[in-house]
């Protein structure tokens, strides 16, 4: 005897290009779904990671124009004013504050750099805490600085390139005629680190006379902090301004918000055809088996057997739809990716589209779900059908 | 937001996209800082140049880098000097006619990359010698005319017999003066990066017929 399960699935092979088709809108309203949910998580999770990167949530430096300061910090350059190095321990007395890295910038003109001169920049860091905030940097040869004030340097990888530096290798600071060996050079991040010539801070204070000074904390803050209330604090200190990643991210999100709105709406509008596509599918099916319908009845199937039975359609339907648009999904994320890169404003690195196990199961429940409410018409009008007035009727009522 | 902090994260955010977005560049070459200012400068009389970019590993791979280390009578060395670098070399025009060529190179000095810049006439031998960076207490010294001028008019020939290795030099490299005795190792590696520059160009000549050169104009 055949089971109600077998029974909706040969009713759904009778027709096989109209069940196909069906499947396949729902397929592709699942994959729009599943792909969206994915860019969700993906797109934050790649801005919190490029975030990460770059160590330090917070950047505090003495006031100035604020267009500056944040060149200064990020691609590298001179601070219009300093700090006192004792702000940096105000700042890590902050519950908020995870943790800290002073940072002097300087530069030198270099007559010898081009036709008229050029300037050298280096970045006076505390290796202990500089290297702990920002973990992705990997070194290609050798290592950070052996002590505090040694005369030692580390180079980025372009740096080092642009030099022909390699660990062991001499560089010169014109100007204060002095002599680093270089310790290590790092791997190339794709940051601004790539570029820049690191020197311990207390070296670069002493060598440049700024002992006790610095142009930039960075400060790294508790996941668990409110970053808002921790900038209120530090703008409390005298003559500092702040720059906050977080304002970054926020301003990022708030550009990308437009874009998922508008992919939101064309996935609800895939979702609402892929459903009426349901209901067609299976109110034709069923209207094409009223006579059957009918003598199911006459031979004793109650009306919730009926019910079940074009229930049962809808869901094997949309259960295997939702299955082949997660399938679309993954062998396509790629895809996606690439088009949702065309069309944002900005997109972080790495990936943007992130599927994972939880992800695809809330998906399938979700167009199973709405599969099921979907067949609830269809399935409702099988099971009121009246056996004889089916069998008496032509093709269907 | 006060407007303050309203330009602070509006500057972090610009700085941050520009950060993130751009891409990784290449392999460091040997470019003139700025070609239009400098090819008039370096081969007066020109009119305009164009630029061909050229790889050792594009143009003959593992044979061609063979030939130069077997010519320069040492290895290309270090993590920088490798086979994909790509060089850029400007073909120098008055009006239409094909007057001569500039080359650069980076040289591993003893405090930092050394860019030697040649310009050579169509017979490859060199018109004008320029250092565009070099790093020490005695990098002036060697960007002094004089110290250039000796350069003037010699030719691989010339180089051919000079031994990167040892540094030993005969005929007219051996009159070349070294400008600060205390920087012995830059001016061996000064020397160094010349021959490596002119078997370059003798070879990159040979191979980069077919090269399609892209114009720029020379601004007098």
């Amino acid at each position: 005897m055949m089971t109600k399960f077998q029974v909706a699935c040969k009713n759904l092979m009778r027709k096989k290009t109209r069940s196909f088709l069906t499947l396949m809108g729902i397929a592709l309203s699942a994959w729009v779904l599943v792909s969206l949910l994915g860019f969700n998580q993906g797109f934050e999770a790649a801005l919190d990671r490029d975030i990460d990167n770059m160590g330090f949530q917070m950047m505090l430096m003495a006031k100035g124009c604020p267009y500056e300061a944040a060149t200064m910090m990020l691609k590298g350059g001179t601070g219009l004013k300093y700090l006192p190095q004792s702000v940096a321990q105000d700042v890590l007395k902050e519950p908020e504050v995870e943790a800290i890295t002073p940072m002097l910038m300087q530069t030198v003109f270099d007559p010898d750099k081009g036709e008229n001169g050029g300037i050298a920049a280096y970045l006076g860091v505390d290796p202990a805490s500089y290297g702990a905030m920002k973990t992705y940097l990997k070194f290609r040869q050798g290592g950070w600085f052996g002590q505090g004030d040694a005369l030692e340097a580390v180079m980025g990888y372009e740096a080092a390139e642009l030099e022909q530096r390699e660990a062991g290798d001499l560089i010169f600071i014109p100007e204060k005629n002095l002599e680093l060996r270089v310790v290590g050079v790092l791997e190339r991040s794709g940051t601004q680190d790539d570029g820049t010539i690191f020197v311990p801070l207390r070296t670069l204070q002493r060598t440049f006379g700024r002992q006790g000074e610095l142009t930039t904390i960075g400060i790294k803050v508790r996941k668990d902090a409110d970053p808002g209330r921790i900038e209120e604090k530090l703008y409390e200190l005298p003559d500092v301004q702040v720059v906050s990643l977080a304002q970054v991210k926020q301003t990022v999100m708030s550009l990308v918000s437009t874009a998922k709105a508008l992919v939101l709406s064309i996935a609800i509008i895939a979702i609402v055809i892929a459903m009426v596509g349901v209901i067609n599918t299976i109110l034709m099916s069923v209207h094409e088996r009223f006579q059957e319908i009918g003598i199911l009845k006459t031979i004793g199937a109650m009306p919730g057997d009926i019910f079940q039975l074009i229930w049962m359609e809808t869901l094997l339907l949309c259960a295997a739809g939702g299955m082949v648009g997660l399938g679309l999904s993954l062998i396509l994320s790629r895809v996606t990716e690439w088009l949702v890169r065309s069309v944002l404003p900005f997109a972080p690195r790495g990936a943007l589209v992130r599927i994972d196990l939880d992800l695809m199961l809330l998906s399938l429940g979700a167009i199973s779900v709405i599969g099921l409410l979907s067949g609830l018409y269809p399935a409702w009008k099988a099971g009121r059908i009246r056996p004889l007035e089916a069998i008496r009727s032509e093709v269907g009522g | 937001m006060t407007l303050k902090r309203f330009f602070l994260a509006a500057a972090a955010i610009f700085v941050f996209l520009g950060l993130a977005s751009s891409p990784a560049p290449a392999a460091v070459g040997c470019d003139l800082n700025d070609p239009d200012r400098d090819v008039p400068r370096l081969f007066p009389g020109a009119t305009r140049y164009e630029t061909l970019t050229l790889e050792i590993q594009k143009l003959g791979g593992d044979r061609l880098l063979g030939r130069i280390e077997s010519r320069l009578r040492d290895k290309l060395r270090g993590l920088y000097e490798t086979i994909d670098v790509p060089y850029t070399l400007y073909v120098i025009y008055r009006g239409e006619e094909k007057i001569g060529y500039i080359h650069g190179v980076t040289q591993k000095g003893r405090y930092g990359g050394i860019q030697i810049f040649l310009a050579l006439d169509l017979d490859e031998s060199i018109r004008t010698f320029y250092i565009q960076k070099i790093s020490g207490p005695h990098a002036g010294r060697f960007r002094k005319p004089g110290f250039a001028e000796g350069f003037v008019s010699l030719s691989l020939a010339d180089f051919e017999r000079y031994e990167v290795a040892t540094g030993q030099a005969t005929g007219r490299v051996a009159r070349i003066e070294n400008p600060a005795p205390l920087a012995e190792q830059d001016f061996r590696f000064t020397l160094r990066g010349t021959k490596k520059n002119l078997i370059l160009v003798n070879e990159f000549l040979k191979m980069s017929a077919q090269l399609a050169p892209k114009k720029g104009n020379a601004s007098q």
